[in-house]
């Protein structure tokens, strides 16, 4: 499992989509903060917290996943990798795994850019500042969210291998079905996997305060992510292992 | 045990046959052509043989052991499958360093199978920007980075310019040399019968014939001979009890290779069998390949 695990972290490392993605989601990220941080005013502890959340490791991450695993099937590399590694299940195993170590790792670059960024700027600008312990308490719950979308990500392009249709897919689900759920429906929609649940992880940044109640506990949405992310493991590996590469 | 075994091995695709009961095995220090018209069977063969495809019926192994069984697979089995293909934006090095990885090879045998193969100036290049020869060596530099003991080789000639043809042959007899099994798939006989030993002949899934080139196909100087009978059935098992090779035409009648009209002849009049037909068969290579075959130059 570990040469696996190493063999898909240079896979990651060895094209430009990787470093890309990074790049996107560092920018963003920090576009979010500057912009907030310069322009907003009289913060609050809760509001510099949440200020901090915005990292948009998240949206990357999960893509990256989709992509590295449906990808395999655009490019054609799936049998050059069965071939290497015929065992699918470790091989699903490995990849998701190494998908969470890659979304923590960029999740943990973003993080740190963000809180430095914003800190700079807001301690420039006499306003409050985050505490150490409310840092470290954003950063775990960022890490711990990007790590579980990048397996899930993995996890739907395992199910829906064709790329463009996942990504498709992941994006409407992300940005018009869970919203349009938590809004109506929020009894079902904080148990969603791109926004109910990892809210639910990170708090109620992002949401507005009466949603931000009907958020699911971090450890409980940890759970509810950890068994999407075994259903599409579960489904995923059925599909893998019952397909003839032809 | 032989490096591969290749026992009643099927595969049905839906409502069709692709791979009818093969049967055969492949000896190392020799090249096997695996050859076949196009739709034949032969890489549904060879994907079955690495576990890619699961066989309806029948084993494929390695010294009796599937391929998803073997412990280190890349050490004991290389293969370089018809449409092999690279992410493109990765270099041919790092795709090396992938598979090393993975398989837990040293690192230092990627610079030799780059060498070994030639692609050691264009190794730090994306994969998007290599032509199809390029690709190919790569491929191959991909299926030797573990030393393997067999090489499995679907149609590798395919997209290649004459050098990068000879190239091949040399690269397949060397590594027949070295004591490795080779089995080198082909729809074009020509392309492979300078360096085969032996063939396996396949069409529409079934055996069409197994053994050295000679036996198999005969050639122009091998003495072979087209039969007919009034029972061709019986006159293929009076052959058979005589120690020769038979091969079912797909005109009908029987092609008995290595033996003469005259000897075939006998054979028939001992075992009661009348005939309709005996002729001896001059023919090329091609000729044979396309009768094997039921190609449209079988006579």
């Amino acid at each position: 499992m570990s040469a696996l695990l190493q063999a898909e972290l240079l896979k990651l490392r060895t094209t430009r989509t990787f470093a890309a993605l990074v790049a996107a989601a560092l920018v963003l990220s920090l576009l979010v903060v500057v912009l907030v941080a310069n322009l907003g005013g009289d913060f609050t502890a809760d509001e510099v917290r949440d200020l901090f959340t915005a990292d948009f490791t998240g949206l990357f991450i999960i893509l990256l996943g989709v992509i590295g695993m449906a990808g395999e099937w655009r490019h054609r590399t799936i049998t050059s990798t069965v071939l290497a590694a015929p065992d699918r299940i470790r091989l699903l195993g490995a990849k998701m795994l190494a998908y969470a170590a890659a979304g923590a790792l960029l999740s943990l670059i973003v993080t740190l850019s963000i809180m430095l960024v914003g800190s700079i700027i807001l301690s420039a600008r006499d306003e409050e500042t985050a505490a150490v312990a409310d840092l470290v308490d954003v950063l775990w719950r960022n890490l711990l969210v990007a790590a579980l979308v990048g397996a899930l990500g993995v996890g739907i392009g395992a199910v829906v291998r064709n790329q463009v249709a996942a990504i498709v897919g992941v994006l409407f689900v992300a940005f018009v079905l869970e919203p349009t759920l938590l809004g109506l429906l929020p009894d079902y929609g904080r148990f969603g996997p791109t926004q109910g649940a990892p809210g639910g992880i990170i708090g109620a940044a992002g949401f507005e305060e009466e949603d931000a109640d009907e958020l699911l506990a971090p450890g409980v949405a940890t759970l509810v992510m950890l068994g999407w992310i075994g259903a599409l493991f579960a489904a995923g590996a059925a599909r893998l292992r019952g397909s003839d590469l032809v | 045990m032989a490096p591969v075994e290749i026992r009643g091995l099927s595969k049905r695709f839906g409502s069709v046959l692709a791979v009818d009961d093969l049967t055969f095995d492949i000896a190392a220090g020799r090249v096997t052509g695996f050859l076949g018209p196009n739709g034949a069977g032969k890489s549904t063969t060879l994907r079955a043989l690495l576990g890619l495809v699961r066989p309806t019926a029948g084993t494929a192994t390695f010294e009796g052991s599937r391929y998803d069984q073997l412990e280190r697979p890349a050490t004991k089995v290389g293969a370089v499958l018809e449409d092999a293909s690279f992410h493109p934006g990765r270099t041919g090095r790092n795709h090396l360093r992938v598979l090393a990885v993975t398989g837990r090879h040293p690192p230092e045998r990627i610079d030799a199978v780059l060498e070994a193969v030639g692609l050691t100036p264009a190794a730090d290049r994306r994969v998007k920007g290599y032509s199809m020869g390029m690709r190919q060596r790569l491929a191959i530099a991909s299926a030797l980075l573990g030393d393997p003991e067999v090489l499995i080789l679907d149609e590798p000639t395919n997209g290649l310019d004459p050098p990068g043809i000879a190239w091949m042959r040399g690269m397949v007899r060397e590594q027949a040399t070295r004591g490795r099994a080779v089995l080198v798939s082909s729809h074009l006989l020509a392309e492979v019968a300078q360096s085969v030993d032996d063939v396996v002949v396949i069409a529409k899934g079934k055996m069409r014939g197994h053994g050295t080139l000679e036996q198999v196909l005969g050639g122009d100087e091998g003495p072979s001979t087209e039969v007919r009978s009034q029972d061709d059935d019986r006159l293929a098992r009076v052959l058979q009890a005589a120690g020769h090779a038979v091969t079912r035409l797909p005109a009908g009648g029987l092609l008995v290779l290595g033996v003469s009209p005259r000897e075939v002849g006998e054979i028939a009049h001992d075992g009661g069998v009348y005939l309709v037909k005996l002729s001896q068969r001059s023919r090329s290579l091609e000729q044979a390949f396309f009768a094997l075959t039921g190609g449209e130059q079988a006579e």
